[in-house]
């Protein structure tokens, strides 16, 4: 009995000693095989390795719900099909059912990307790659390139005219103009910025609680043990949300970019 | 323990603040994100969306004849109850022509039997009338021939006694009186 509790003493000395909470942690990208090719760095981290996790995933997930595809659906070619008509019909309300075949597969591929990385990314142990400025930094800027290139492509210079709208006094275009500019492009920032937030903050909240956890004692540590188990559930939930947001964000640029507000 | 330490001092040796920001880990992610990016828009849009699609186009095909077909069957169930309707009226119509016609020839032949049954009627009246009236004659001849008799008689009688003229005259007033009252009375 003394023997234990003069273990657990020194284990809580020790604790208290040698951990210290470092809730960002769970972000720290380590480059696992590290390479470059023609100077470009195409070195393998925790965030690539989970990034291709997710890829099979979401790959995966489809593939095999509508293998064997029968007219009567079976439970998860139901899914894969409310999966598919999810993304098709928020498309059509908000792009119009004409111009929804050209963008739906990269929308339907960002969405299920996104979408199973921040899942993935709750596994114990796992990797966010959607925690990444970087990553959803280039994801915006996938999309909102698409939209623009799109916008030049379909209506020429005539795009310029998003930059400068109708009605507007001609005295007050030397400030409407430059704000539009900036509005333009902050569309990738506040992109990446939420998603990339969104992430980062429910991770940390966890990491913090998971941290409370295992440090306070047993009387205490029941409180953010069933935090935690809430906040997981909540992160879910948030993670849908982002990726939907991100997507009806995205149709909402691809309908600028061909309709011009 | 001391390893954990270790670890925790080595990674706080590194720059303090987000790790997201730690520009050498950057090039990398930009890299395999696209890339991931375009490996699974392949997959998805080679392997998985042209299937899904199909499935739902067929399916709404599938639906559309059967609302069609079911349209076409409700149609000729229609034209088909129309059709009943109408043989069911004019059947209806047949029917009470039918009834019409019949009531009418019963009519006519309650008519005719009730003139049929007055004639024999009337025909009987008379033959009944005229037995009686034969009877009546009948009865009369025979009360005439009563009454000679008694006449004879009487006669018979009054001749076998002395009768003078006067008496027998009376008689013979008294016996008339008598057959003509008899006659009336029969009448």
């Amino acid at each position: 009995m003394t023997l234990i509790s003069s273990a657990l003493a020194s284990e809580a000395a020790s604790t208290v000693v040698e951990r210290k909470m470092d809730p960002l942690h769970h972000f720290q990208v380590h480059k696992i095989w590290d390479m470059s090719v023609f100077g470009v760095d195409i070195s393998v981290s925790n965030s690539v390795v989970w990034m291709w996790i997710a890829v099979a995933v979401a790959f995966f997930f489809f593939y095999y719900s509508i293998t064997g595809a029968k007219r009567i659906p079976g439970r998860m070619q139901s899914l894969a099909e409310l999966g598919y008509l999810f993304i098709y019909d928020m498309m059509v309300g908000i792009i119009g059912k004409d111009e929804v075949p050209k963008f739906f597969p990269y929308v339907f591929t960002i969405f299920y990307f996104i979408l199973f990385c921040n899942l993935l990314g709750l596994i114990p142990g796992s990797f966010t790659p959607t925690s990444q400025i970087i990553v959803t930094g280039t994801f915006a800027a996938i999309i909102v390139g698409i939209s623009f290139l799109y916008g030049f492509y379909r209506n020429g210079i005539h795009y310029l005219k998003f930059f400068v709208p109708s009605g507007v006094p001609v005295l007050l275009l030397p400030l409407i103009i430059p704000i539009e500019i900036i509005s333009f492009l902050a569309r990738p920032v506040s992109l990446s910025v939420r998603l990339f937030a969104n992430m980062t903050a429910g991770h940390t909240m966890l990491a913090v609680m998971f941290f409370y956890v295992v440090t306070l004692p047993i009387y205490g540590s029941w409180l953010p043990f069933g935090f935690s188990v809430v906040f997981t559930g909540v992160e879910i939930f948030i993670g849908f949300i982002q990726a939907y947001i991100f997507t009806i964000l995205t149709c909402v640029y691809i309908n600028d970019a061909i309709h011009l507000h | 323990m001391i390893s954990v330490a270790n670890a925790a001092a080595e990674v706080h040796a590194k720059p303090e603040g987000m790790p997201q920001f730690e520009p050498s880990m950057f090039e990398h992610q930009i890299f395999w994100s696209v890339i991931s990016f375009l490996i699974l828009l392949y997959l998805l849009n080679k392997h998985v969306m042209p299937a899904i699609k199909e499935l739902l186009d067929v399916r709404a095909k599938k639906i559309e004849d059967d609302l069609a077909s079911a349209q076409k069957a409700r149609r000729e169930a229609e034209k088909i109850q129309a059709d009943l309707n109408n043989k069911l009226i004019s059947s209806h119509k047949v029917a009470s022509d039918v009834c019409e016609q019949a009531r009418v020839e019963a009519s006519l032949l309650r008519e005719r039997a009730v003139e049929e049954l007055s004639l024999e009627l009337e025909k009987k009246k008379k033959a009944a009338v005229e037995d009686i009236e034969i009877a009546k004659k009948k009865a009369l001849a025979e009360v005439q021939a009563v009454v000679v008799d008694v006449a004879v008689m009487a006669t018979e009688k009054l001749i076998a006694k002395n009768v003078t003229k006067e008496s027998a005259s009376a008689m013979v007033d008294e016996a008339l009186n008598e057959i003509k009252d008899s006659k009336t009375s029969l009448h």
